[in-house]
């Protein structure tokens, strides 16, 4: 392996554990994120707090179709969330911070999803997972809300169908590496829907 | 009107413990009703039980379920109607998403429906290649649906050893096709790629490797009191009443039913596998765990006799017909046929046309008989598909087996019928 | 086998096609026909209940295997074809009861009857239990009311629903996609 002992993986320029790839600095996002943390000027207290909150962020057991699937094989050892102290996943919204809607949002669904976000605490984050999540999948139809982002404010939306599990980890950690830069959740950037 | 509706009656509900007048509710009783001590509860569409989107309005006296109705809907996605805008083609994306456990299986039932009503016949290759998928897909529906049942009843860990099974069952079907759920490989007269290199010993290590996990599984819960006391004697579904309710698969094997469509009606390449049908005659959720486990082990023994076949076939065998009108011609003939590149353009475009008539196609899938009516109008696209799932229908029974449950207990029932809501709301 | 669907009551005709075998009945005796079909012949099992919409049957958008009912028309693309046109439906809707018979050979059989727009054929559920959320899906996506049925309301869509999903003249519904180069 190219991590050398007593190295963190930081020495190598590497901000998040997901690639243990010798020579690779840090991506395009890493970079943006980086240049609005200087912009923005977080100050220590939020770091910490942004810290905390990316640390055990609990999702809220939200599977309704296929993409429930593959959310739950990221709770299997194979691609285990339980790295990133998520794999508590909270059956009440009220204990939960992250809403991961997984799967097609029918019409007739849609009242209930509104009623789950507004059962969430703030800070709240919301992962739109998979296509039909995203903006209604392959299902242009009657039945299937085109995007649960007509209802809920969305913070990242994963593609995919299903997304496969690292797939759904990326999204996760992109989430994580936002907060961390400071980037407020999707309530309070969008004004739709809140 | 005139002879049936007594007659009917008498027939059907002598000693039955279907609801009556409304065969999926259970209603309250009056004197019940009357004592005041009845709490309505709404089981919401969200809920930490992991098969979905259901919503159960249960009335409860103290402990006891007196009341019960499901309310299903909260998936509903119009497959049927979105079909009809696709070509037959295209349109056989949209099965596979229905349910999404047993993915394959409603791709081949829809397959099938194609083919027969084209009568096109599809190469042996083929034919062993989706029985080997089909059962590598039963197995995969049966490790979720045991995961996920030992998980709502408190056996947590259970959850993993089956995912860690599933992971490779995955593996298999990322080799074969490039997805691992929703593989998309069956096509209209075979299957959509050559098998790839590598897949036969992968898949038999697979095989060996899975009646030990299976004994894993069954070490960690079969002669467990807690989970013994838990399904043993609950749920009870009576012979009559489950085929008077339409039930099929597991359920009904596990009521005493020696019924299953892969030996009594054989499709693709069944009638020459040699397994065995698990029956049991209690018809509680312990029989149909058992049900579930012992299919398994018969699933594991067709794969391995289909790898047999598979790989004491010519190396060069087709692995999907030849009827030019409805598959596509292979790249290379594009060059140098004109009819190939015709027949590239028209089916690509407008896609292939089947002829007139209706069909109704069923196969096995892991939950049950899994149905598909078909119209076509001898267009390219399909005038009307109906697909008869069978959680649907296994959902009608909950009301049935609720009798003397209490609320722990119909957590267990709603687990052991193994639905899935995107086969119930299509 | 075939002498015995004589006996079935309210037959009009009986169809064969690709190895199946469907009796279309008069819908007014449809529970009698269902009755004696589950008592006398043991077609003790109710699988499926469809119910199909034949509104524009044969005259939208097939091309190529059967032509236009004009024949040839060289302004619409694709309407060449000698071949014939598809049968025509004498009414708009036709529901489908597929039995089957838990026996060994199994035995399957499709009851079928045909209705107009808003004529109602008696619910089954007092035949085969089973039937209730089959037809409740039934009168839910295409509209066919079912008399006598012990809870006919909507089942998939929403209890607020208008309108009948599943039938021809419903339009598909979803939005125009729109890609990221227009304006």
């Amino acid at each position: 392996m190219a991590i050398e002992k007593d190295k963190r993986l930081r020495d190598h320029g590497l901000h998040t554990e997901r690639l243990l790839w010798p020579t690779k600095g840090p991506g395009k996002f890493e970079t943006e994120i980086d240049n609005l943390e200087q912009k923005v000027g977080l100050t220590t207290l939020a770091k910490a707090i942004a810290w905390a909150q990316t640390k055990s962020m609990w999702p809220d057991t939200f599977g309704l179709a296929c993409c429930a699937i593959e959310m739950m094989s990221i709770v299997g050892a194979r691609y285990d969330i339980a790295r990133f102290g998520m794999e508590a996943f909270r059956s009440s919204p009220r204990q939960a911070d992250l809403l991961i809607v997984s799967g097609r949002v029918s019409h007739k669904m849609a009242a209930p999803l509104r009623q789950i976000y507004d059962q969430m605490l703030e800070p709240k984050w919301v992962i739109a997972m998979g296509a039909c999540a995203s903006s209604g999948g392959m299902f242009n139809n009657y039945a299937i809300l085109q995007s649960v982002d007509k209802i809920t404010p969305v913070d990242i939306y994963v593609p995919g169908c299903p997304p496969r599990p690292e797939q759904l980890m990326e999204g996760i950690i992109r989430l994580h590496e936002a907060i961390l830069a400071g980037v407020p959740p999707a309530y309070e950037l969008r004004t739709v829907a809140t | 009107m005139a002879v049936a509706p007594e007659k009917a009656r008498a027939a059907i509900y002598e000693g039955t413990r279907i609801p009556h007048p409304i065969p999926t509710v259970l209603q309250v009783s009056e004197e019940l009703k009357a004592t005041g001590d009845v709490l309505e509860i709404n089981f919401g569409p969200n809920h930490p039980s992991t098969h979905g989107v259901l919503r159960l309005i249960v009335e409860l006296y103290g402990e006891d379920v007196v009341g019960l109705e499901a309310v299903v809907g909260y998936l509903h996605t119009g497959f049927e109607k979105s079909m009809e805008q696709k070509t037959w083609w295209k349109a056989i994306t949209y099965p596979e998403r229905i349910d999404y456990l047993s993915f394959q299986a409603n791709e081949l039932v829809f397959v099938l429906a194609i083919e027969k009503l084209l009568g096109i016949p599809t190469p042996p290759k083929a034919d062993w290649m989706r029985t080997c998928l089909c059962e590598l897909n039963r197995i995969h529906s049966h490790l979720v649906w045991l995961g996920t049942a030992a998980l709502e009843l408190g056996a947590i860990s259970m959850f993993w050893y089956c995912f860690r099974e599933r992971e490779q069952i995955l593996d298999l079907f990322e080799m074969v096709c490039g997805a691992r759920m929703h593989t998309r490989y069956f096509q209209t007269g075979g299957l959509a790629e050559e098998i790839p290199r590598g897949f036969y010993p992968e898949a038999r290590r697979f095989v060996n490797w899975m009646p030990k996990a299976i004994e894993e599984y069954e070490g960690l819960v079969d002669r467990n009191k807690i989970w013994l006391e838990r399904t043993v004697g609950l749920g009870l579904l009576s012979r009559d009443d489950a085929i008077a309710l339409g039930q099929s698969g597991p359920v009904l094997r596990a009521s005493g039913v020696d019924w299953d469509l892969r030996k009594v009606e054989p499709y693709l390449a069944y009638g020459e596998c040699d397994f065995r049908v698990p029956v049991y005659y209690e018809g509680d959720v312990y029989a149909r765990y058992r049900v579930r486990m012992e299919e398994m082990r018969e699933s594991v023994k067709i794969v391995a006799q289909c790898l047999d076949q598979l790989e004491s076939m010519p190396a060069g065998a087709p692995w999907i017909t030849d009827d030019r009108k409805v598959v596509l011609p292979p790249r290379e003939e594009l060059q140098t046929s004109m009819e190939s590149l015709i027949h590239h353009f028209k089916i690509v475009t407008e896609g292939y046309r089947v002829p007139e008539g209706e069909v109704y196609v069923t196969v096995e899938s892991a939950r049950g008989e899994l149905g598909c009516y078909v119209v076509s109008d001898g267009g390219p696209r399909p005038w009307r598909v109906k697909f008869r799932a069978p959680s649907f229908v296994a959902l009608e029974a909950t009301a049935t087996c609720m009798g003397n449950a209490l609320v722990a207990d119909m957590i267990a029932i709603v687990g052991s019928l193994d639905t899935v809501m995107g086969e119930v709301d299509r | 086998m075939s002498s015995s669907w004589k006996k079935v009551p309210g037959l009009v005709r009986v169809e064969e096609g690709h190895g199946e075998t469907t009796l279309v009945v008069d819908p007014a005796r449809l529970v009698e026909a269902c009755t004696h079909l589950r008592d006398e012949e043991g077609f003790d099992y109710l699988s499926d209940i469809a119910a199909a919409d034949y509104l524009g049957w044969g005259t939208v958008g097939v091309s190529g295997y059967i032509g236009t009912a004009a024949g040839r028309d060289l302004n619409r693309p694709m309407t060449q074809g000698l071949q014939a046109l598809p049968r025509p439906k004498e009414k708009r809707f036709s529901v489908s009861y597929h039995l089957l018979a838990v026996t060994t050979p199994p035995r399957r059989v499709r009851v079928q009857a045909w209705l107009d727009e808003g004529e109602a054929v008696s619910s089954v559920v007092e035949v085969w239990p089973t039937a209730d959320w089959h037809e409740r899906e039934a009168w839910d996506l295409m509209g066919i009311p079912f008399t006598d049925h012990p809870n006919l309301k909507r089942i998939l869509t929403g209890d607020d629903w208008e309108g009948h999903p599943l039938r021809k003249d419903y339009p598909i519904g979803g939005e125009p996609v729109r890609f990221s180069e227009e304006k």
